[in-house]
């Protein structure tokens, strides 16, 4: 899977693509606009990782430029601004997802896993992981065959570690993934582990094997 | 912004018409008596003239006669006779009286109408035939009061005239000459630093209206550019601040995944991380402070019990983690005025809370009707309500707060029109917002 982060800030690309390398994600950069613009006229990338405020232009320019191209790449826009504005003009220009800085990588990656199985599974979107099929379009989820009722909290939650396999996730990171804004406004996270555990007794009650792990004490780990 | 008390205001105009209009007619009403006097002096000035033409006149022709004494005697009785308003007599006495002239009101003498009428008249000495006499002669002149009274007719008549032409006057020009102003305060009313639209005045040749016009371009213009610097800084600052801020969270993530990592370094990961989540959000709500203040809003009609039911199926299971019993009264189709981020942001403000300052198996009540929404929740001990909507006071120990969600909460109602209050009775702390 080839990547492209366009981001000026090489701390922030860095770490990005050091997250994204160990399951297979190839990961090329720009820091500006004109490299962007270069990257994107020459090759073809599965999914392109967007700050749309770059030093020498708008990183918006870039989503016209694909569509202009009709180029099929995926795009998630990551930025600092957080107005409902700008989520609009970004998701109406082309744009797949719309991520606010600052975010954890495990979000951004299910984010970029997600948006990859969308663009290349148009019509059957579904995740096979030995035993266990997910099919993201009915939001389905069977077991040898047998399908097996999540609840919303617990389908999302499914999703995001299959994003994420192999990756420690710590419950903050969930709290934050599940309830957005405001996760840390609450001062209790327990419903993580609630969800967590209902998610898994779902799943090894209908004989899937135990992939989610549980790491230091509170973090978790999909392991496959 | 109020509204404008239109029933004791008054347009421009008619402010100065009044004032003018009393004016002219203070002014036509001392201009009668003026009048009277400079037409009565020039006419008893000429009346004077005129009798004593006659008298000089009448004693010249007599004089001319080349008769005899009595004959003349014959004259002058048949000339009393048959002359009105003269008389001529012979003077007897030894002194000869003075010459004489005044003016006498009395009843005509040869009407059967008995009106009073004003006469001027002369007594002069004139020689006939080198014996003195005394000619008396009276003219008639107009009586005071109607002299008087055509005036003021005549006057008033123009008084009416001067102000049905002003009035017509007035609304005509008003029209045109006030346009270019009508124009402006028309852009004015609709114009709102929000959409950035610049204003174009139309042109006049008008020195006021040009000056007025000048004066608010500039000010227009200068306020657009501060606003947009403080917009700029707004996201700068966000951006700026975001951003190292990112760098560290993703630089946990992948901490997260070393091998090498133990569970107690796991759990300074996950407190740096908590700290790092309440850091940024206490950008973000100092931003979202900053946006509101400067009103980066739009207001629209919105629909505030649908926005209450999502915001508690979204936090349901919080309240339910800490075993809260809530109740709620919410009436359908509340409607109101505002911006929907922000009316999300204040339910779910009061709502976190409730939820987080109420204690395990406590109670929530919220309750939405058309006037207001009204979110209780049990508790020990009330709060200072001075305080509690400023920056940064803190009640409680937990330091998982942004110390500004009520802060935030109150810059909502504020721009919303809304007014919230804070009661603590029976040992429950209540937040109302009227619409």
């Amino acid at each position: 899977m080839k990547i492209l982060i366009v981001e000026d800030e090489l701390d922030l690309s860095k770490s990005i693509a050091e997250y994204l390398s160990e399951e297979n994600y190839l990961c090329e950069f720009a820091s500006t606009y004109v490299q962007a613009l270069e990257k994107i006229n020459t090759y073809q990338y599965d999914c392109i990782i967007l700050d749309i405020m770059l030093p020498d232009g708008n990183g918006l320019h870039i989503l016209e430029e694909l569509k202009r191209q009709h180029k099929q790449d995926g795009v998630i826009i990551v930025s600092a601004k957080n107005s409902v504005d700008d989520r609009v003009t970004g998701l109406q220009s082309g744009a797949d997802d719309y991520l606010t800085k600052p975010f954890h990588l495990s979000e951004l990656m299910a984010r970029v896993f997600s948006i990859i199985r969308r663009k290349q599974f148009d019509n059957s979107n579904t995740i096979k992981n030995n035993e266990l099929q997910i099919d993201l379009l009915s939001k389905t989820v069977t077991i040898n065959g047998r399908s097996i009722m999540l609840t919303k909290k617990e389908f999302d939650l499914l999703i995001f570690f299959i994003g994420n396999k192999n990756k420690v996730i710590s419950k903050i990171t969930l709290a934050e993934h599940l309830s957005g804004d405001f996760a840390d406004m609450l001062d209790n996270h327990d419903f993580v582990y609630a969800h967590v555990k209902n998610l898994k007794k779902k799943l090894y009650d209908a004989g899937c094997d135990h992939y989610l792990k549980t790491v230091y004490g509170t973090g978790y780990k999909w392991e496959s | 912004m109020g509204k404008l008390k239109t029933h004791r205001m008054k347009p421009l105009l008619s402010k100065t018409t009044k004032p003018f209009v009393l004016f002219l007619l203070i002014v036509l009403t001392i201009s009668i008596p003026v009048y009277y006097y400079v037409i009565d002096v020039i006419w008893q000035d000429e009346l004077d003239e005129h009798n004593e033409i006659v008298a000089e006149k009448t004693a010249h022709e007599l004089n001319r006669l080349n008769i005899s004494g009595e004959d003349l005697q014959k004259n002058i009785a048949l000339w009393n006779q048959i002359q009105p308003g003269t008389n001529i007599e012979k003077i007897t006495s030894k002194k000869i009286p003075k010459d004489s002239i005044f003016t006498e009101e009395k009843y005509k003498p040869f009407s059967a109408d008995p009106t009073i009428e004003r006469y001027r008249s002369l007594k002069k000495v004139v020689f006939i035939k080198n014996s003195p006499y005394l000619f008396t002669i009276e003219t008639n002149i107009e009586e005071t009061e109607s002299t008087i009274m055509i005036i003021s007719f005549i006057t008033f008549f123009f008084f009416t005239l001067i102000v049905i032409g002003l009035v017509i006057l007035n609304r005509r020009l008003s029209k045109i000459i006030w346009a270019p102003f009508n124009d402006t305060l028309n852009q004015l009313k609709i114009f709102n630093l929000n959409n950035q639209s610049k204003i174009n005045f139309i042109k006049t040749d008008t020195k006021e209206f040009e000056e007025l016009n000048e004066s608010l371009r500039r000010l227009i213009d200068h306020s657009i550019s501060v606003f947009k610097g403080q917009k700029e800084f707004t996201e700068n600052a966000s951006h700026e601040l975001q951003t190292p801020l990112a760098i560290i969270k993703n630089k946990l993530d992948i901490l997260l995944q070393s091998k090498d990592l133990t569970g107690q370094h796991y759990e300074i990961v996950e407190e740096i991380n908590m700290a790092l989540s309440r850091s940024s959000r206490i950008n973000k709500n100092l931003l979202l402070l900053a946006k509101i203040e400067n009103s980066q809003f739009d207001i629209v009609e919105i629909y505030i019990d649908e926005q209450v039911k999502h915001s508690i199926s979204n936090l349901e299971e919080h309240i339910g983690q800490k075993n809260i019993t809530l109740s709620t009264d919410i009436l359908e189709n509340v409607k109101s005025r505002g911006n929907i981020s922000l009316t999300d942001v204040l339910i779910n403000n009061l709502l976190i809370n409730a939820i987080r300052h109420t204690s395990i198996a406590g109670n929530i009540k919220i309750e939405l009707s058309k006037e207001y929404f009204r979110i209780s929740n049990s508790g020990i001990e009330g709060l200072n309500p001075d305080l509690i909507f400023k920056r940064f006071s803190r009640f409680s120990n937990d330091n998982n707060g942004s110390g500004l969600g009520l802060a935030i909460i109150r810059e909502i109602c504020r721009f919303q029109n809304w007014e919230i209050t804070y009661t603590f009775e029976n040992d429950n702390h209540t937040f109302s917002v009227k619409f």
